[in-house]
């Protein structure tokens, strides 16, 4: 039942002691002191504990620690690791959250949606953030962050 | 939290070892999204499970092959595979719209289509198109593989026929004939993370003299098991569609759900708008205008 599980965490190699039924959120908060994943809801429905592995953004409230063996797990302390990134700046700038318990969760699904897709149009990223809930902001703010980012990208590169 | 030890076999082999080891008391994990919602909620189902398999990563059970004329789908692949896969958007559109409407970006990145089969929810989204294509499970076993049709599978809520020392391999369906019209809509309360609350897949092939020669229409959510709706595609055979006609022909599917499920909390909701929905389906699949 106890397992030595060895990972890559923000670009750190990171070994473990964990259980099978561990879920990925409580050993990164717990464990490994990666506290910006946020339990929300715990059954995949609100996004607060969204995390990319191995670049594709997860629950990781229904993700068993174990699953991640060998992987490379990114959360909010590693995007931000040289300071805040062009998506954080404009989430700053439109104030695109009030109590910023969503915020971590949002800007890894944003993370993900713009290295796909670096110039998405409205409905994109309304779609890819879909599966994040924000219960101060109505999302406007959130929206008005993107369409900045969306349209620097379109013009610088 | 229900305890159990967690294993990720590294062939279909060990995986089917270990499944005739456990007797039943293996649970196979691929993604996942369902599961672990079962399990947080300590769902008695499984109570008696000692291990979880993770085949998730299986690379034999990611291939998406495209044949001639048939298309097969490796059970572990994600909604996310499925729905970039170049073959399946160009071969079988409406089935990827509706594993587009699964879940959220997270959902889908992880959950796979064998375990949406597996699960066996009346409100799946892939589930109706899947059933209107007609589409073959591949099961396999240390006994050999068998294949079933998704229709014979899946014979309750939640409820199938595999075996405990089985697993499913793939599923399999023939690609969309050119001549053939096809939709999938889907009414949801939001956009997002809405479990699918009503959604109707419709296919309809028309001959040279535009007269319907097969006609398939599955609601979803509408009834226990996700079927066709045999009835009411009869009405539409040899017939030219129309408007007037597929408004006729969703009355006839709202019939058979209630006949099917009697009548309940929801119905005086799901009667109306699952006729609307068929009718909206037949329109969108033979081009015939929404307004008349």
């Amino acid at each position: 039942m106890n397992h030595i599980l060895k990972f890559n965490l923000n670009g750190d190699a990171v070994e473990v002691a964990v259980k099978s039924n561990e879920k990925l959120l409580d050993v990164l908060r717990d464990k490994l002191g990666a506290v910006s994943a946020k339990f929300g809801c715990g059954v995949a429905e609100c996004g607060a504990c969204t995390v990319l592995i191995d670049g594709l953004s997860v629950r990781s409230c229904i993700t068993f620690a174990v699953e991640v063996e060998g992987k490379s797990i990114v959360t909010l302390e590693g995007l931000q690791a040289d300071g805040p990134t062009q998506i954080q700046k404009a989430f700053i700038k439109h104030n695109a959250f009030q109590c910023g318990f969503c915020a971590p969760g949002f800007i890894m699904a944003a993370t993900e949606l713009i290295e796909k897709n670096p110039s998405p149009d409205e409905e994109e990223m309304r779609h890819a953030l879909a599966g994040n809930l924000c219960r101060c902001t109505g999302y406007q703010n959130i929206v008005d962050a993107m369409n900045e980012v969306a349209e620097d990208n379109k013009g610088g590169k | 939290m229900i305890r159990f030890d967690y294993i990720k076999p590294a062939s279909l082999e060990e995986c089917q070892e270990l499944l005739n080891h456990y007797q039943g008391k293996a649970r196979l994990f691929a993604g996942g999204t369902d599961l672990m919602v079962e399990f947080r909620a300590d769902d008695k189902k499984l109570k008696d499970v000692e291990v979880v398999l993770d085949i998730s990563n299986l690379s034999e059970l990611k291939i998406i092959k495209l044949d001639e004329e048939v298309i097969s789908i490796g059970s572990c692949a994600t909604f996310t595979e499925i729905i970039g896969n170049q073959g399946l958007i160009k071969y079988a559109p409406f089935f990827v719209e509706a594993c587009r409407t699964v879940g959220s970006p997270q959902i889908r990145n992880t959950g796979t289509i064998g375990g949406s089969i597996g699960t066996a929810s009346p409100a799946s989204d892939p589930g109706p198109p899947l059933v209107a294509m007609n589409s073959i499970l591949t099961l396999l076993s240390s006994a050999g593989e068998r294949e079933v049709l998704l229709s014979d599978f899946i014979v309750g809520a939640y409820k199938t026929i595999i075996k405990s020392n089985e697993l499913i391999k793939s599923i399999k369906f023939k690609t969309l004939k050119p001549e053939a019209g096809f939709s999938f809509v889907k009414l949801g309360r939001r956009k997002a993370l809405a479990i699918a609350r009503m959604n109707v897949a419709a296919y309809v092939e028309t001959g040279e003299d535009g007269t319907a020669k097969d006609v398939r229409i599955v609601p979803g959510s509408a009834t226990p098991i996700t079927i066709r709706i045999t009835e009411a595609e009869n009405m539409l055979l040899g017939k030219t569609p129309s408007y007037e006609l597929h408004e006729a022909v969703g009355k006839k599917v709202s019939e058979k759900m209630i006949e099917i499920t009697g009548t309940r909390w929801s119905t005086p909701y799901k009667e109306p708008v699952i006729a609307s929905l068929v009718k909206r389906a037949l329109n969108q699949a033979t081009g015939v205008k929404e307004n008349g």
